[in-house]
């Protein structure tokens, strides 16, 4: 069974081309799926983005950026900026900088990173719907 | 600060409700999933840390 209403791609949806869906699903946490009409899912995705990133802030996490000598921090680094306009706007204000010493800075590191691979998820996703291979 | 316990359930939490929106196509899939992917997620980590008992640190 669909969602409640069934999908119903907004004008704006049908217009823009694949990338710029998924570079819109990548910026914003559930817009490709919105622009796709699958409006409960967008919602739903956007909100578990938004708390587990904010848990993540909350608790001291950092917003891992690539280091040199480091192989480790680029895979961190594409899953931090994988949340999109969050991750721009945080470092935008200064936040997310990681406090190495706090009790819940690898707890926050946890959240960042699992909230962008969650959106880097939805990327493939808004694809997947867009080219046809998913129907819901 | 909460404990270890609450943050590790509340992690295990969003992403079994992540999964179940991205992988099912209705409720009456997305529940059971959603309880595999939360039990998974908090037993497997709880038997993980089992495991690594005996392994002293350092």
């Amino acid at each position: 069974m669909p969602e409640a209403g069934g999908p119903r791609e907004t004008r704006l949806g049908r217009r823009l081309p694949l990338p710029v869906l998924m570079l819109l699903a990548w910026l914003v946490p559930g817009l490709g799926h919105l622009l796709l009409g699958r409006r409960l899912r967008a919602a739903i995705f956007c909100a578990v983005i938004v708390v587990a990133f904010a848990v993540g802030l909350t608790f001291d996490g950092e917003l891992i950026l690539p280091h040199a000598g480091d192989p480790l921090s680029y895979l961190a680094a594409i899953a931090s900026i994988g949340n999109g306009v969050l991750f721009f706007v945080a470092r935008h204000f200064g936040l997310g900088q990681g406090v190495v010493t706090a009790a819940g800075y690898e707890y926050g590191n946890t959240f960042l990173l699992t909230a962008g691979m969650m959106n880097l998820l939805l990327i493939l996703d808004t694809h997947d719907i867009g080219v046809g291979k998913k129907d819901w | 600060m909460l404990d270890h316990l609450t943050l590790m359930s509340l992690d295990a939490l969003l992403i079994a409700v992540f999964f179940s929106f991205l992988w099912k196509r209705d409720r009456h899939e997305r529940w059971p999933y959603f309880w595999k992917v939360f039990a998974a997620l908090l037993l497997g980590a709880v038997a993980l840390g089992w495991l690594m008992y005996p392994f002293p640190r350092g």
